[in-house]
């Protein structure tokens, strides 16, 4: 009798064990997409999803922060703990959680239009401070979700509703920003290839500060020069021989994206402290765990 | 008796620094305070005033005549020689400039003293604090600890050379001034007083509140809240962000508040106006926030450093959608620590954004407050999280019992329940076994995105029935000064007003019977409650420091009562006694 009863509690951990460390696809997968059918967000989505799964990581372990766009309608497609935020203000929303429990990973699922855009300052500010949070961005150079404007990345020239007779901007580019700006991990992958995507995704991820991988995305409904084609010629990966922690190579790699050359990879990484590890006062537990402060005298005597 | 010391100078010589010193030897004295600054938006170059109402009792507003006056510069005299009477004190350096009218004038040597000591501009302050002691027959020991407490850290020889200046300022009255000094401020037994302004008061009730994260991006004049909270942060454990923008500052202190901390932002009208896409994003997704605005004359930049009510109706009505806000008032700094404390309450039981509404005025005057109200106001709140599913201790949530019994883990919370009540039970991120969206869409009982009709009405009555729940349990009514019964006239208001109108009550008693009604819930108003207190047969009277009668616009809108009289201030001043009697009609 004592000998099943032991023989069943050490078989209950051991499921849950790997209850705990396993998780599948399937956990993390909410409602079907409605992205257009060939559109990369599938792609994106997918390898969002595996990076997770193989990391170990369960959608109870992570919360992920969505902007307003075809890319943020991942909210209903993935399962974590989520904050549908609204257009381009995604990033703000993902400090203000890692700062009170940075415990949690903390992604940003957002567009271009949304981040570079509508959210362009919260984007600088956010690699100023170098906040842990990973942001991965949709870059299609259109406003798929409101049919087809340009985008802030947009080639100039590039014709659209908004931009009859062509965009006269000349485009952000993302990765010489977020480099200038403080990000300290920068990288650029293709929704063309999810081995890439998962392995951006998860180095990302493993990264301490903020991370940016500017995913090239073709939206095939309102995009018809950034096409899967069009990439597939100008993409290319990153050598092993490539010094990813020099500012100034990664500058100049950065650069290329003006002349309709990309680079695949780590374009920028180094190692500093995360906005969150400069304060003492989160130090030993996150800000949600800690006791409540009831010295009130200690700042009542300021005062008298 | 009571008594009105003002100093004046040029903006960016100290003149704040001296005020507040002066005020928090009074207060050591054993007196109570009730102070204001005038200064323009410029940091050099402009004038500055600071002005100190002394009192044996406690007091909230200030007089017209000033008893002694520091002119530390010509432009002081010229600009506040028409508060003087015959008795009032005016200190000066001849040497500077002249002064001429009938009042008691008392020459102190600044220069002389700052050229005898080699002491540079900024030291003119001591001299004139000591003067102004040694004139109201005060001892000169709590000025030597202020000063010894400032310069500690400089060590023994800055300490003394200070001290010099202080002594200088104050023998000179003794030497030359010996029989006009007055017998004001001689110590008295009290109980101790704390000396502080609307936005210490904030900054204090969200501490008594366990409200963690702060953020804020620095507008006048709700700016020293973000400073005051900041400077506690590593004693207190408390997270502060100055964001790039009042856009991000909202929202950063959204994604605290949805990790189960209780999160403000505080700002000023045109802060908040960024902040107003948001408060409906905190309003759909039921995430709770407290909002700060400290009010200032507007429109667009305005007069940044003088005080008004003009944005009322802006917070009431801010927001794209239908969704509930919370909007309270407080009048005084006692209010404010209580009101502040309740609103993050209130943000979290109802799940909504609450908004406290100061002024400059409350926000930027110093008044006293008694230590005991402070200790019998944090022993008495109880920090309620509302439906919170989360045990404190850990920072984990707990799963009901029900929840845990369903077969299917992962689908069985739900983020936006249908209740009796609309508040749904709310999930700390990161509960093991769980997960949930806050979903800026309209969205199903789970968090998922629908834009189908029926559930679409569910959510809607849903977090209407939070404004229901909250008019039957929460909804305070306005409080009355006076009898309401027997007065003749009634004076109706909100926010910093309330010290000017219950003096100005007290000068009309033997003209008037008058009662005063403040309202302090402002925003939504439980019409039921509210109707008994407007009687037939009185006179009716809206006091608001704004030129529409905005709270008087709301009254009507949501109760049908129409208050037809008006005494309304919008000349970037505040509304006092005497501009309430002389606006008043018999």
């Amino acid at each position: 009798m004592m000998e099943e009863r032991l023989r069943r509690n050490i078989l209950l951990k051991i499921l849950n064990f790997k209850l705990k460390i396993m998780s599948s696809i399937q956990d993390f997968t909410g409602y079907s997409p409605t992205w257009c059918s060939g559109c990369g967000d599938h792609g994106i989505g997918i390898a969002i999803k595996q990076a997770l799964v193989q990391m170990n990581l369960t959608p109870s372990d992570l919360a992920v922060v969505f902007g307003i766009g075809c890319s943020g309608n991942m909210n209903d497609f993935l399962n974590a703990y989520a904050i549908h935020s609204l257009h381009g203000r995604a990033l703000p929303n993902a400090i203000g959680i890692k700062l009170t429990n940075h415990r949690l990973p903390v992604i940003a699922v957002v567009g271009d239009g949304d981040c570079y855009g509508e959210g362009g300052n919260h984007f600088i500010h956010a690699c100023r401070g170098n906040h842990d949070i990973k942001v991965l961005v949709h870059d299609n150079g259109v406003y798929g979700l409101t049919t087809g404007q340009s985008a802030p990345t947009a080639k100039q020239g590039y014709k659209s509703k908004s931009t009859p007779s062509g965009i006269i901007e000349i485009p952000i580019n993302p990765l010489t920003l977020a480099i200038s700006s403080g990000a300290t991990f920068v990288a650029q992958s293709f929704a063309g290839d999810p081995a890439h995507m998962i392995q951006t995704i998860k180095a990302a991820m493993n990264h301490k500060g903020f991370a940016l991988v500017n995913v090239l995305q073709p939206c095939v409904t309102f995009n018809k020069i950034n096409t899967y084609q069009y990439y597939l010629q100008r993409v290319y990966k990153l050598g092993g021989d490539y010094k990813k922690d020099d500012f100034e190579s990664a500058m100049i790699k950065s650069l290329e994206v003006n002349k309709e050359k990309f680079p695949l990879g780590i374009i920028y990484q180094v190692q500093k402290l995360s906005y969150h590890d400069h304060l003492p006062q989160i130090k030993s537990e996150a800000l949600v765990a800690k006791n409540r402060f009831i010295e009130f005298d200690k700042i009542t005597k300021d005062f008298i | 008796m009571d008594i009105t010391w003002k100093i004046g100078g040029e903006a960016g010589f100290g003149i704040m620094t001296t005020g507040l010193a002066f005020s928090k030897i009074v207060s050591r004295l054993g007196y109570q305070i009730f102070d204001y600054v005038e200064y323009p938006s410029l940091i050099r170059g402009g004038h500055n005033a600071y002005e100190v109402h002394v009192s044996h009792e406690n007091v909230s507003h200030l007089k017209p005549e000033v008893d002694v006056l520091v002119c530390l510069n010509k432009e002081t005299y010229t600009k506040h020689q028409s508060s003087l009477t015959k008795k009032s004190y005016v200190i000066y350096d001849e040497q500077e400039f002249t002064v001429d009218g009938d009042f008691v004038k008392i020459n102190v040597p600044f220069k002389k003293i700052l050229a005898d000591l080699k002491g540079q501009m900024i030291m003119k302050n001591t001299i004139a604090l000591g003067a102004s002691l040694s004139v109201l027959g005060a001892e000169i020991d709590e000025l030597i600890k202020i000063l010894e407490d400032q310069f500690s850290k400089k060590g023994e020889a800055i300490v003394n050379f200070n001290k010099n200046f202080a002594n200088a300022g104050y023998d000179h009255i003794k030497n030359n001034y010996s029989k006009k000094v007055l017998k004001f401020l001689t110590k008295r037994e009290s109980s101790p007083s704390l000396v502080m302004t609307g936005n210490d008061a904030f900054s204090l009730g969200s501490v008594i509140a366990d409200s963690r994260f702060y953020c804020a991006y620095p507008m006048t004049p709700s700016s020293t809240i973000l400073t005051t909270m900041a400077s506690w942060a590593e004693k207190v454990g408390l997270v502060v962000r100055h964001a790039e923008d009042e856009i991000a500052a909202i929202n950063t202190a959204i994604g605290a508040s949805f990790t189960g901390v209780r999160a403000s932002v505080g700002t000023s009208g045109g802060g908040f106006a960024l902040m107003v896409e948001s408060l409906s994003f905190a309003g759909v997704t039921e995430i709770p926030i407290v909002v700060f605005i400290a009010q200032r004359p507007g429109p667009a930049t305005g007069m940044p450093t003088w005080t008004e009510q003009g944005d009322l109706l802006f917070a009431v009505h801010a927001g794209h959608g239908e969704f509930q806000k919370i909007v309270l008032s407080a009048s005084d700094i006692e209010e404010m620590i209580e009101v502040t404390a309740e609103a993050y309450n209130l943000a979290e039981v109802y799940q909504m954004p609450v908004i406290v509404m100061s002024d400059m005025y409350l926000s930027e005057g110093h008044k006293s407050i008694t230590k005991k109200f402070i200790d019998d106001f944090i022993t008495n709140y109880k920090v309620n999280h509302g439906k919170l599913l989360k045990e404190i201790t850990n920072g984990k949530s707990q799963i009901t019992n029900e929840d845990q019994n369903s077969n299917n883990k992962t689908k069985n919370y739900l983020r936006y329940k249908i209740t009796e009540d609309g508040v749904s039970p709310r999930l700390i991120p990161g509960t093991p076994g769980h997960y949930y969206q806050a979903n800026s869409y309209e969205h199903l009982e789970d968090g998922h995105t629908t834009e189908e009709a029926q559930p679409r009405l569910n959510q809607v009555n849903k977090r209407a029935r939070k404004w229901d729940t909250y008019l039957k349990i929460d909804f305070k009514p306005p409080k009355v000064y006076g009898d309401l019964d027997k007065a003749e006239v009634v004076f109706v208001s909100w926010g910093s007003n309330k010290g000017a109108v219950i003096e100005a009550q007290k000068q009309l008693k033997d003209k008037t019977n008058t009662a005063f009604i403040n309202f302090t819930h402002l925003y939504p108003l439980n019409k039921k409650i509210i109707l008994p207190f407007f009687k037939e047969n009185k006179k009716y009277i809206l006091v608001e420091n704004n030129s529409w009668g905005q709270f008087g616009k709301l009254l009507l809108q949501e109760t049908g009562i129409e208050i037809k009289e008006k005494i309304l201030r919008y000349d970037g001043r505040t509304i006092t006694p005497e501009y309430i009697i002389k606006n008043f009609k018999f």
